[in-house]
């Protein structure tokens, strides 16, 4: 862990007392709308358009929560900036609230990350003794109080609508959007909602400019760096800092060191459980926001989940649908039952009981699930929509041979 | 007014319509399961999806989550929308029991229903279906969570809407439990209105478990005749059995729900020994015998000991049309005494709310749901009208304070009031919709002249009649019966459904009772003349508010098959009516006497200032009389 006098004599809390002193909260928001940030949750909304949705002049409290329900499958970036500098995020937390006018924020952390949770505690516990929070911060008027909340834990909480029901003390189920929380969110009030990796940037495009941050990354369409959490059939892997807009290739070839030996590359999951597959026509898609779109994926997390040519797809996507069968709220039909429908034909066909009709069911599936209230469903049909896409030939030849062709005996 | 177009056809409705109740307005109905009109949208069930081609909004949409918009254009048949109705219809059915031979819902269920407008018929899931315990839930409501396809409309009834927190929803995804933590009775005064929102199986009522289908039931518009408020009601009734009531929507009454009172107080009806058979001192005779012998002592009673010695007793629970031929029985006879109340306080308060409502803006139900400030005055609204209660819950919700004067109790968990100590403390200069709610046993009096003019006043009462007979006292001239008794001058009695004291009908020459109900003047009285329960026969009652609603007929009168048991069965002898069917309402019974005593022949009991109410339609929403 980085200590709090590690963070400060590497530049730390710099940024957050050049901003209490020389700018105002508008001209935070200004900079990180120039910086071109954008979400690191998964949907990569630009941030600073985010903050400026909220109404100023609304009577009562604003609220700014911090996601760190990091649950999706394959990323473990935000456990990684909890658990090693906790600092950032409360410098980051910070100047955000500055920017939102916002005197009481929300830390929900996943049930999981205990250690995180600790070293949050006691990074909340040292900034408020040295006055970074609490009243009137380093003599500027601005006041901020910072709880931690530890989720009870189901991935639905991720969801910023759930989050804000299961802070409240309510079932975690979405709300309905509209109101959107910028405008109506917790206890009713303004409020925002960012990932930990999202708030943890902040720092540095204050300290060293908009400009700055956004020339780290690879490409110029692309703005600053992204951490990315390769895993699978790799050589090496682990949680990673790379300019936004690396390829796939680049990434996978340099830090990650190849393949494992014996293993050759046949096909990745690109940004956390909820996106489609990439194969090795994807190996120089830029991975940034809109080229992976464009490449008929989602950048999503970064947690990159790279299989080698032994794995069943198709039991790949059996076993992420398993997980968001289980994971659904239960509170519409589509997820709550479309989802598990979806894990018996997959079963069915890893089983060797498929039908080649099957693959039409699955194909409606893909289809109506993007109806569901919110985005769980349509994120879990992800997979799915890539499975049918890119390994249909795998699918028919477990139907064809009633087994699966990667199981050995 | 915003308009749209839906399937080709015109719409018009008030902003903030949604386009599922636009579609209604049109006759379209689609398919829906957790969307209810008192509950508002949730977006759950996903079923109601329709194709919007042009306008403001593309694409597919749910139709209960979306208000509509000028310029929609809207296709509810578009091949798209019904995918995925089909769709959903398909997962709700993955692990639907479909258990319907045996389901009591069968034949009533929504679930039927859009099971069938869906499209969905052949069963392509073809693994295990989920299964639950069932919870004991109490006496009147059955359990069966097999059923259930998740809609969510009874937790946020009970919840949100009813304001109780013992019975909700647990665990998550495809197992989601509707129940209590534990078996055990449902605590809210409101439970058995899950029976009527469950779009399927889930709660049926008890007391009609295995007993008919929907189309086996003898039904009609009926209204509650549980307490003052005049809820509407819809009873089902088989072989001359109550079997259920379910709420009846009235908007400006009790809105789409009824209370647990009203609708599981069945059992008096159908009450085998209640009664069913006319007795002349003792000994059953017909109907009609009794009703030459009342008339006969009636003649020798009056020769002997003259008019003003005879006192005609109505009653609060009985129907405007019974209590105004009471008015013209004592002008047949001369008689000096007309009574409706057999409770002189009862009638003070009655006759005074009367005064005041006259005097004041008159608040329905739907005002107290409308309201943005209750004042209730010294009443305890679960225990006098618990609809009223529900009213101020809808509110409060809404965002209105409650304020409880002179507060004996009153205070409840479904709306968070404060207490004053006068209703001039009340803020009502900061309502724009104020509302001062009155219990029965208060008089008002003392506290009404703080009211705003503005503020609309509500009376809860005590009988479904009430306010019936405070207008008929009124315009008739009738005392309360002690204050009659205490001129020592009354020697005969006859009461017509009056709950009586034992007390005051102790010593009489003549007693005569007609009621449905075994009271202490049935007990005492000479002649005994069996009347119909209200579901056996048409009538008109005036609720708390001055409103004058039909009840219909909804069975024929006599002993139920099941109270048939093999001893009292009856001879096996053909007959035109049914056993215990001898009954007439108590309107008839004085229309068949003031005939016998000479009087005039009268088909239509309501006349005079009431005529106006002949053509009042049961299903009309009621009309103001105050």
């Amino acid at each position: 862990v980085v200590t709090f006098d590690e963070y400060c004599s590497e530049g730390g809390f710099r940024a957050l007392r050049k901003a209490l002193s020389e700018m105002s909260p508008l001209d935070v928001q200004q900079a990180v709308i120039d910086s071109g940030l954008r979400g690191r949750g998964g949907a990569g909304f630009p941030t600073g358009k985010k903050w400026s949705f909220v109404p100023r002049d609304l009577p009562g409290p604003r609220y700014l929560i911090c996601n760190g329900d990091e649950m999706e499958p394959g990323t473990y970036k935000d456990r990684f900036l909890l658990e090693h500098n906790p600092y950032l995020l409360i410098e980051g937390l910070a100047l955000a609230c500055y920017a939102l006018g916002v005197e009481h924020a929300y830390i929900f952390i996943r049930r999981g990350y205990e250690q995180a949770c600790e070293n949050i505690r006691q990074g909340i516990a040292q900034a408020r003794r040295t006055g970074l929070l609490g009243e009137n911060i380093s003599g500027s008027g601005f006041s901020l109080e910072l709880d931690l909340h530890q989720s009870a834990g189901r991935y639905i909480c991720g969801e910023e609508t759930a989050l804000m029901n299961a802070l409240e003390g309510k079932r975690a189920n979405p709300r309905v959007k509209p109101p959107f929380p910028a405008i109506k969110g917790l206890w009713g009030q303004p409020t925002v909602v960012n990932n930990v990796e999202t708030l943890s940037n902040i720092p540095a495009i204050i300290a060293n400019g908009p400009a700055w941050w956004k020339g780290l990354a690879a490409t110029p369409e692309a703005a600053g760096t992204k951490l990315f959490c390769p895993s699978g059939h790799l050589a090496l892997s682990g949680c990673l800092e790379l300019p936004l807009g690396t390829t796939l290739g680049a990434i996978i070839d340099g830090p990650c060191g190849g393949m494992r030996p014996g293993s050759s590359f046949k096909a990745c999951i690109p940004g956390g459980a909820s996106t489609p597959f990439f194969t090795k026509q994807h190996w120089d898609v830029p991975m940034d926001f809109d080229p992976v779109a464009k490449a008929g994926s989602r950048l999503g997390t970064g947690g990159i989940i790279v299989f080698d040519q032994e794995t069943c797809m198709v039991g790949v996507t059996l076993n992420l649908i398993r997980f968001y069968a289980r994971e659904s709220c239960g509170w519409c039909t589509p997820c709550r039952e479309g989802l598990p429908f979806v894990r018996q034909i997959l079963e069915r066909i890893e089983q060797g009981r498929g039908e080649h009709g099957d693959i039409e069911i699955l194909r409606e599936h893909v289809q109506l699930l993007s109806y569901a209230f919110c985005a769980l469903a349509p994120g879990a049909m992800g997979p799915l929509e890539g499975l049918l896409r890119l390994f249909e030939d795998e699918i028919r030849e477990h139907i064809t041979a009633k087994r699966c062709p990667f199981k050995k005996s | 007014m915003i308009k749209l177009l839906i399937d080709n056809i015109p719409v018009e409705v008030p902003e903030g319509t949604n386009v599922l109740e636009a579609a209604r307005s049109v006759g379209i109905i689609i398919p829906h399961f957790c969307w209810h009109p008192a509950l508002g949208r949730a977006g759950a069930c996903r079923a109601c999806a329709v194709k919007m081609l042009e306008g403001p909004v593309k694409g597919l949409q749910m139709s209960c989550m979306l208000p509509v918009q000028e310029g929609m254009v809207v296709s509810t048949s578009d091949k798209e929308a019904l995918a995925m109705r089909k769709g959903v219809i398909e997962w709700l059915m993955i692990n639907h029991p479909h258990d319907c031979p045996v389901c009591d819902e069968g034949g009533e269920c929504q679930l039927q229903d859009f099971t069938i407008a869906g499209g969905h018929s052949i069963r392509r899931y073809d693994g295990k279906k989920r299964t639950y315990r069932n919870q004991y839930l109490g006496e009147r409501i059955e359990h069966e969570m097999n059923r259930c396809i998740q809609c969510y409309r009874c937790v946020r009834f009970y919840q949100e809407y009813a304001g109780s927190s013992d019975f909700g929803v647990m665990g998550r995804a495809a197992m989601v439990y509707f129940g209590r933590q534990c078996d055990g009775p449902l605590e809210s005064p409101f439970s058995g209105n899950l029976v009527d929102i469950c779009p399927t199986g889930v709660f049926t009522d008890k007391s009609a478990r295995f007993r008919a289908r929907y189309w086996d039931y003898d039904m009609a518009p009926s209204l509650c005749p549980h307490c003052s408020l005049g809820c509407n009601t819809i009873p089902a009734a088989r072989y001359r059995e109550l079997l259920k009531v379910i709420a009846r929507r009235n908007d400006s009454v009790n809105g789409w729900f009824i209370c647990d009172r009203g609708r599981f107080s069945n059992s008096p009806v159908n009450a085998p020994d209640r009664p069913r058979q006319a007795l002349l001192d003792g000994t059953p005779v017909s109907l009609s015998q009794a009703l030459d012998a009342l008339a006969e002592r009636l003649r020798t009673f009056l020769d002997l000991n003259g008019p003003d010695s005879l006192g005609i007793v109505g009653s609060p629970r009985m129907s405007l049309e019974g209590n105004l031929l009471a008015a013209r029985l004592r002008e047949l006879t001369g008689s000096g005494t007309l009574c409706y109340f057999g409770d002189a306080v009862r009638e003070e308060r009655t006759m005074a709310a009367l005064h005041l409502l006259d005097s004041r803006l008159r608040a329905s139900q739907e005002d107290v749901r409308k309201a943005d400030l209750v004042a209730i005055l010294g009443c305890d609204l679960l225990e006098e009208g618990p609809m009223m209660a529900l009213a101020v819950r809808q509110a409060w919700r809404n965002g209105a304070r409650v304020f409880r004067i002179d507060g004996n109790g009153g205070q409840s968990d479904l709306y968070p009031s404060a207490e004053l100590s006068s209703l001039a403390d009340a803020p009502f200069s900061e309502a724009k919709n104020p509302v001062v709610i009155c219990g029965s046993l208060h008089k008002g009096s003392d506290e009404i002249p703080n009211m705003p003019a503005g503020a609309k006043l509500a009376f809860v009462l005590e009988g479904p009649n009430d306010l019936g007979c405070a207008l008929l006292a009124r315009e008739r001239g009738a005392v309360s019966l002690p204050t009659a008794l205490e001129s020592g001058r009354i020697k005969g009695l006859i009461c017509f459904e009056a709950d009586i004291p034992a007390d005051m009908i102790a010593g009489l020459q003549l007693l005569a009772a007609a009621d449905w109900k075994s009271t202490a003047a049935v007990r005492a009285a000479g002649i005994v003349l069996p009347s119909t329960a209200w579901i056996e026969m048409d009538g008109t009652l005036i609720n708390n508010e001055g409103r004058a609603q039909r009840f219909k007929k909804v069975m024929n009168p006599g002993l139920p098959i099941r109270g048939l048991d093999p001893a009292k069965h009856p001879p096996r002898v053909h007959r035109h009516d049914a056993p215990g069917g001898d009954v007439l309402p108590a309107w008839a019974l004085m229309a068949g006497l003031i005939e016998r005593l000479g009087g005039e022949r009268i088909d239509q009991p309501l006349s005079g200032n009431w005529e106006a109410l002949r053509g009042l339609n049961a299903e009309g929403g009621g009309e103001i009389v105050l």
